[in-house]
């Protein structure tokens, strides 16, 4: 009898072989199509306007692949894209959906700029200051999403909304660094003191920021940290449920506060780089919105270090493309954000579809 | 309900018009790979309570859901009152007269039973006012004798209270095929009893009520006719019940003869208490519910806790498992406080805890089988995969699990075997306290069998165990003694032999 019962148990479970193969598809066919998809659709819109997709795609292959500067353009662009992609996908997992990478963004970037240039500071030597403002950087971001962990605890605020408008908070901090806080005593427009020594050195070679090889590397450290660590663990088991995690493993709520530590010292670290690596002092536009792209690179990655990888680059690409075919065609500047904005709805209604037919 | 069954008169087996009220032929339904019914043929008459009797994973569930309109076979053709139902959905078979109290209940929580009613079935274009809709409750309350509280939302109403309402409401919508799907699993033992009586007086009326069921008590005690599903197909077929006793049901059930119920080594087999002071000591203990509850025992001891749901075994189950703090009074384990909050305290002060939620509080889902075994337990830095998995593939099998490995996601798991995960995680090692709540709930016999024992070889290595339990005669098989938790307070101890009629009363309330 104990065979029977055996049999008809295993049978109740479905071949995993079969599962697996499923799963798989979903999770690169679905991205993958929906950027094919999106490509299409924005090939029609540019076509109603009178422009010749194809031609206009090939300009976009050849601003990457072909021009001088297109993959270095594009590294530069992905760099912060992948920190934040990397820090939301760790959220994401344990299922705390922040939408406050961009805030930490600017307040890591807001905060080493202000160490890397205050009085008695600026005159250190250049790895030390490198390395503080790093760290500062790092800091700042995690305790601004620390804020949000708090609010959640205390009193049970909603994660999205808490981290969404901590954003505004975030900007309005900006505007008054720029124009009061740091600002450049020595400068019309109102704008900070260049971090200089505190900026990062190129990598001989491919003429990168340094802060491109950081990024890089904080795809196997984070794959390794998800896999391998009690926190990653922890990580899991808060996504499969608060309540599991209290019964069995850890304090729910520590592990949330964790949680968006590392999302924010990501994104504090992706702030502090891009000033560092690119744009070399804090400005009032300095806040492009790569805080809310990463949630879409966290996802079209799956959520998975490698995908983050593969997304970012993906994104970053299309804006360099784009920017470079502007200059060719008569299309509006905003054509790339209307692309990633149909890569959102294929992939939303494609991730539907493809667990209805899971089902 | 543990009362030899007695023989009706009347068996229904005689229909008055000779049509069944209702007869599904042929039907076969798979999910994937899995046959879950291979051509099950029922019928069921007006005028009598039919039970439904099969082990978990039989297909009784997936066969009434057929016959509710809520999932499509794949053959088979269902004939209600003589006609053939043609589109098998949830409005065709309700307008037919078939209705269906599911194991979870569908009542929106927060509107008032009244309300609950008017959304079902809605009399005019708006809203009842709270008048008309509780006189609309008290009409059906007083013509069925299911009494159910008319100001409160649902959310509030104790398990039996929604269980009754549920029957108002299919009742109010003109049900005249009835079917409970494991209606006593969440009730006591008076209560089910009621229950029964009520499903007889339903049938007296002309209705024909289906009670889903493994407990054979009850079908013994309340049901006219019974039919049997093993692994997907009929094996007995609307027999009258007095024609078979419990064995013989047991028996077309399971397969084979059950091996008598294995009782626990006597009290004086197992560790003497070498400590001074009892292993587990609640004092005055007040939280929710819970109103100044004691409980003492040694090591080695199996308590059993017996009462209705809703007189703090919910609370007392968090206390223990240090997932609240007690208002008042103290909950100590070996002379030190239960640590609340931080589950791996709880781990490292030996207590074990088998929730009553699985899902909610054991479990993962989504996590594989080798992950939820390191829950609470595993080092800062985790092995390789490769060598988690294939530690966890031996404590599975050391443990019975049955699955396809230990790579498969716990939410794959049978009831009876994912209760195995849990204790395969929980009682790795010795414990000092076992907090075992409903473990052997919804399982079936072979697989409650296996916990039981599981957590009784513990306290006999000497583990104080505390198990709530639902069911007297299982509570009556395991424990050392009983307390009875009515009113937020312990009444008793019951030492064995265990009078159920004192029991029966302290649940009740009467001290």
């Amino acid at each position: 009898m104990t065979a029977t019962v055996d049999r008809v148990e295993d049978a109740a479970v479905r071949p995993p072989d079969d599962d697996r193969r499923h799963r798989l598809v979903a999770a690169i066919g679905v991205p993958v199509a929906a950027l094919v998809v999106a490509l299409v659709a924005g090939g029609i819109l540019m076509g109603v306007e009178g422009v010749a997709p194809m031609s206009v795609y090939g300009e976009v292959l050849r601003g990457v692949f072909v021009l001088d500067g297109g993959l270095r353009d594009t590294a530069v662009v992905a760099t912060p894209l992948l920190l934040l992609g990397l820090g939301l996908a760790v959220a994401y997992r344990a299922r705390v959906f922040t939408i406050g990478a961009e805030g930490q963004y600017i307040v890591g970037a807001v905060a080493a700029t202000g160490w890397a240039t205050a009085e008695g500071v600026r005159g250190w030597p250049g790895p030390v200051l490198v390395l503080t403002s790093l760290m500062v950087a790092v800091a700042a971001g995690a305790c601004w999403a620390a804020v949000t962990a708090g609010l959640n605890a205390r009193f049970g605020a909603s994660v999205v909304i808490t981290s969404l408008l901590l954003n505004y908070v975030a900007a309005a901090l900006l505007a008054w660094a720029v124009r009061v806080g740091i600002r450049d005593p020595g400068a019309f427009t109102p704008q900070s003191r260049p971090i200089g020594a505190a900026g990062l050195p190129e990598v001989p070679g491919p003429a990168i920021h340094l802060g491109f090889v950081l990024a890089l590397a904080a795809v196997p450290l984070a794959g390794v940290l998800l896999a391998r660590s009690r926190f990653g663990y922890r990580v899991e088991v808060l996504g499969a449920g608060k309540e599991v995690l209290g019964a069995g493993e850890a304090r729910p709520a520590r592990v949330t506060l964790a949680v968006l530590a590392v999302c924010g010292a990501l994104a504090g670290l992706a702030g502090y780089v891009e000033v560092a690596g690119v744009t070399e002092r804090v400005t009032p536009d300095f806040a492009t919105g790569y805080g809310y792209t990463a949630i879409i690179v966290a996802l079209l990655g799956r959520l998975r270090p490698t995908g983050v990888l593969i997304a970012a680059f993906a994104l970053a690409a299309l804006s360099t493309g784009f920017d470079a075919a502007e200059r060719g065609y008569e299309i509006p500047s905003s054509t790339a954000g209307v692309v990633q904005a149909l890569v959102v709805v294929f992939f939303v209604a494609g991730d539907a579809l493809a667990h209805r037919m899971g089902r | 309900m543990n009362r030899q069954a007695e023989p009706r008169q009347d068996p229904g087996t005689t229909r008055p018009d000779g049509t069944a009220a209702v007869a599904m032929a042929g039907i076969v339904r798979r999910f994937g790979a899995t046959v879950a019914l291979a051509g099950v043929d029922f019928e069921a008459a007006s005028g009598e309570v039919h039970a439904l009797l099969g082990e978990n994973g039989a297909g009784k569930t997936t066969l009434m859901r057929i016959l509710a309109g809520l999932d499509h076979p794949d053959e088979g053709t269902v004939t209600v009152a003589g006609r053939p139902v043609t589109r098998l959905e949830p409005r065709a078979l309700r307008e037919a007269g078939v209705a269906m109290v599911q194991q979870h209940f569908t009542l929106v929580p927060t509107l008032s039973a009244g309300d609950n009613l008017a959304l079902a079935r809605p009399l005019g274009r708006i809203r009842p006012g709270a008048r008309a809709a509780r006189e609309r409750v008290e009409r059906l309350v007083e013509e069925h004798g299911l009494a159910v509280r008319t100001d409160v939302p649902a959310e509030r109403l104790s398990v039996g209270e929604r269980q009754r309402l549920e029957i108002l409401r299919a009742l109010d919508a003109g049900a005249r095929l009835l079917i409970l799907d494991e209606p006593t699993a969440v009730l006591t033992d008076a209560e089910a009893e009621r229950l029964l009586a009520v499903c007889r007086r339903l049938a007296d009326g002309g209705r024909t009520v289906v009670i889903i069921t493994h407990r054979l008590g009850e079908v013994s005690a309340g049901c006219d006719r019974v039919t049997v599903l093993r692994r997907g197909r009929t094996v007995l077929a609307g027999a009258p019940v007095s024609e078979h006793d419990r064995t013989a049901l047991a028996t077309f059930m399971v397969g084979t003869r059950p091996s008598p119920t294995e009782t626990r080594p006597p009290a004086t087999a197992r560790p003497s208490p070498a400590e001074g002071e009892p292993r587990l000591r609640v004092q005055g203990a007040s939280l929710g519910r819970l109103n100044g509850f004691d409980l003492e025992a040694d090591a080695g001891e199996i308590v059993g806790i017996a009462g209705v749901d809703g007189n703090g075994q919910a609370e007392l189950e968090e206390l223990l498992a240090g997932l609240a703090v007690p208002e008042r009074g103290r909950v100590t384990v070996g002379g030190e406080p239960v640590p609340v909050g931080d589950p791996r305290a709880r781990i490292a002060a030996g207590i074990a805890y088998i929730p009553s939620d699985r899902y909610r509080r054991a479990l993962a889902g989504p996590l594989s089988l080798a992950d939820n075994l390191e829950m609470g337990r595993g080092p800062r830095w985790r092995p390789p995969r490769r060598r988690r998995l294939r530690d966890a593939a031996e404590a599975l099998r050391r443990w019975d699990v049955r699955s396809a490995g230990p790579a498969v996601p716990a939410a794959r798991l049978s009831g009876g075997n994912a209760q195995k995960l849990v204790l395969a995680r929980e009682l790795a090692t010795t414990p000092r306290m076992i907090v075992a709540a409903h473990p052997t709930r919804g399982l079936d016999p072979e697989s409650a069998r296996t916990v039981a024992n599981r957590i009784t070889e513990a306290a006999a290595r000497g583990t104080t165990v505390v198990w709530f339990g639902a069911e007297l005669d299982e509570l009556f098989a395991v424990a050392d003694r009983v307390v009875v938790l009515a009113g937020g307070r312990a009444a008793g101890p019951f030492p064995p032999p265990y009078d159920r009629t004192a029991i029966g009363l302290a649940m009740a309330g009467a001290s």
